[in-house]
């Protein structure tokens, strides 16, 4: 079956050791040195030496103005621990990164099964369906900030149809507004990666299988909930996950709409970061937030990845 | 009789499959629409609520005015040195890095995966400050080559997984046929693994471009002189200024988002067949 039939994330699928002769595979172990070495050097300098630097500021104070900074020990963490903006802001990211995991997954997999059928236009639908996707995030942030203007914006005219809604919302700056616009405006640009791989993955569900079902006599519903849905969960499971870690990095759709406001409403962890390091200049507490919110990233990570072996193994059995 | 009624089921699933396809596309074309209806307004007619659902005129302005009074064409031109250079890199340490994933075993190989995935996790905005610092040790800010590095290393790790899973697509005997036949490693890699995976490394350098042309964080900590802004940056800073009218803004905005979508619109069906490589083995 196709576990990880989906490129991005993947645990080797091919077990066996290549039969060899010795000294070719000797060759063979230091070609992948070779090869390995500059990736590794590379994303040494430009990823883990930062994060090792971040993670010695947090260990500082360092104050606006003086160039000098002191070691403070544990203090930052112990003043995030007491902090409630800190709380608030990861019960933000968190939610935050549910819907969009949950909109944009779920929107995803209709989409895909919407178009997996053979129909005239097939072709030009996926195109449209996947736009979103090649479309650059500040693009997307200048048609939404304007769609969703209060004064002149295309939604206020369409949610005036709406008889209960409040014509003047200010779709940026209200509460809880500001957070469900966030999520549309993720969802409306994430989406089609999901739709793309998960309609990848439905090629790869046995048309046989399909058929057998509807001997028996299952319904479209039965179906899908019996033949497609098993043989898409590892797909599922792994989307959900890289679209929880996309959301949890996301910067710039939710900085340059809502800045993280009304108030903190909107501000996510990575939000909260940017703030510190660049609004107060608090470098030291900045980092040690960045260290707590990839602590958070890592846990959900490796349940991730335990849930998924767990699975496997049952696949295999 | 029964038959008769199964041939109208499937018309009218037919039908509302259909119904449903147009709906749904015409939601997600929506803002695209109201993005290019806005761009061929004058400024006076953007400012009319309710806003006239078709658009009643068709003037260029926007897109000859935002070209005039602002230096976007060098900004265009930054993002394309930038995403360039990312792109370049990414797509050849990728094609390395797979190799290793894909054929050969070697001692720290899992470590190896394990450490890309690290990174693929981590929220660029952890490292903003330490790499801020870094640069400027360096006196590497305002340069648009040290910033395509910094986007390369972020788009690494998934372009890695994406051609490892193509690599492993290619039937094990042909590369066995090649070797037998006295090609190394590299001939290998070279004459049969690359050519098969094509599709797969179109797709990675295209996720690289996109990642780079559309960065703003990083791009917005490094840069601060006005000539040297990406497109990003530069459209950016123009939302919190305000002067600009919204039909030259929104010009802008569609020019900048042009080459992603035509180049997406040209190999979107290598895409789609790169991203699917590893799936069609099962």
């Amino acid at each position: 079956m196709t576990a990880e039939a989906v490129p991005v994330v993947g645990t080797s699928r091919r077990g066996g050791t290549r039969r060899v002769p010795p000294s070719r595979r000797r060759h063979g172990v230091r070609l992948a040195f070779a090869l390995a070495l500059p990736i590794l050097a590379y994303e040494a300098v430009f990823v883990l030496y930062p994060l090792v630097r971040g993670g010695m500021m947090s260990l500082e104070s360092t104050r606006l103005g003086s160039r000098t900074s002191e070691f403070v020990g544990l203090d930052n963490y112990r003043r995030l621990l007491r902090d409630d903006a800190f709380w608030g802001s990861l019960t933000t990211t968190v939610t935050y990164a549910a819907l969009v995991v949950a909109l944009a997954v779920g929107f995803g997999l209709c989409t895909a099964l919407l178009v997996n059928r053979k129909f005239r236009g097939r072709t030009v639908a996926r195109s449209v369906l996947t736009l979103p996707w090649a479309f650059p995030e500040i693009a997307t942030v200048l048609i939404f900030i304007w769609m969703m203007n209060p004064s002149f914006g295309l939604v206020k005219l369409l949610t005036s149809w709406i008889p209960w809604l409040d014509r003047d919302i200010g779709w940026f700056t209200s509460s809880p507004f500001a957070l469900i616009s966030i999520v549309m405006i993720s969802v409306w640009k994430n989406f089609p990666f999901y739709s793309i791989v998960l309609l990848a993955a439905l090629q790869t569900v046995p048309a046989e299988l399909h058929e057998a079902a509807k001997v028996e006599g299952a319904n479209a519903v039965q179906r899908f909930r019996y033949v497609t849905l098993p043989a898409l969960r590892p797909v599922l499971l792994l989307l959900s996950m890289l679209a929880f870690v996309f959301a949890f990095r996301q910067f710039t759709l939710i900085w340059l709409t809502t800045g993280g406001g009304p108030g903190r409403d909107t501000e996510t962890l990575v939000i909260s970061i940017y703030n510190r390091a660049f609004k107060f200049f608090e470098y030291g507490y900045a980092a040690a937030i960045g260290v707590a919110g990839l602590l958070v990233t890592l846990t959900v990570a490796i349940a991730f990845l335990v849930v998924n072996r767990r699975l496997e193994r049952k696949a295999a059995r | 009789m029964s038959s008769m009624s199964t041939t109208t089921l499937r018309h009218v699933t037919g039908v509302a499959r259909g119904a449903a396809v147009l709906i749904v596309c015409a939601a997600v074309l929506l803002p695209v629409y109201w993005m290019i209806a806005t761009a061929i307004q004058r400024p006076a007619t953007t400012l009319l609520y309710p806003p006239p659902l078709l658009p009643i005129e068709f003037v260029p302005d926007g897109f000859i005015n935002i070209f005039r009074d602002l230096p976007l064409l060098s900004w265009l031109r930054n993002s394309a040195v930038l995403a360039g250079i990312a792109t370049v890199i990414t797509t050849v340490l990728s094609v390395f890095g797979a190799y290793t994933l894909s054929a050969l075993d070697w001692p720290g190989k899992a470590l190896f995966g394990a450490l890309l995935l690290l990174t693929q996790m981590m929220p660029e905005a952890i490292i903003v400050v330490p790499a801020f610092q870094l640069y400027n040790d360096l006196g590497l800010l305002q340069s648009l080559a040290a910033l395509s590095l910094l986007h390369a290393a972020f788009v690494l790790p998934i372009g890695i997984w994406i051609l490892r899973s193509a690599f492993d697509a290619v039937p094990r005997e042909v590369a066995d046929a090649a070797r037998i036949d006295g090609c190394g490693h590299l001939g290998v890699l070279a004459r049969v693994i690359l050519p098969l995976a094509a599709p797969a490394i179109a797709a990675v350098a295209i996720v690289a471009f996109f990642a780079s042309w559309g960065e703003y964080l990083f791009a917005t900590t490094m840069i601060s002189q006005t000539e040297k802004y990406p497109a990003s940056v530069g459209l950016a800073t123009l939302i919190s200024q305000l002067d600009t009218p919204v039909s030259e803004l929104l010009a802008g905005g569609l020019v900048y988002a042009l080459p992603p979508v035509v180049l997406y619109m040209i190999i979107q069906r290598f895409m789609i067949a790169g991203l699917t490589a590893g799936a069609v083995k099962g």
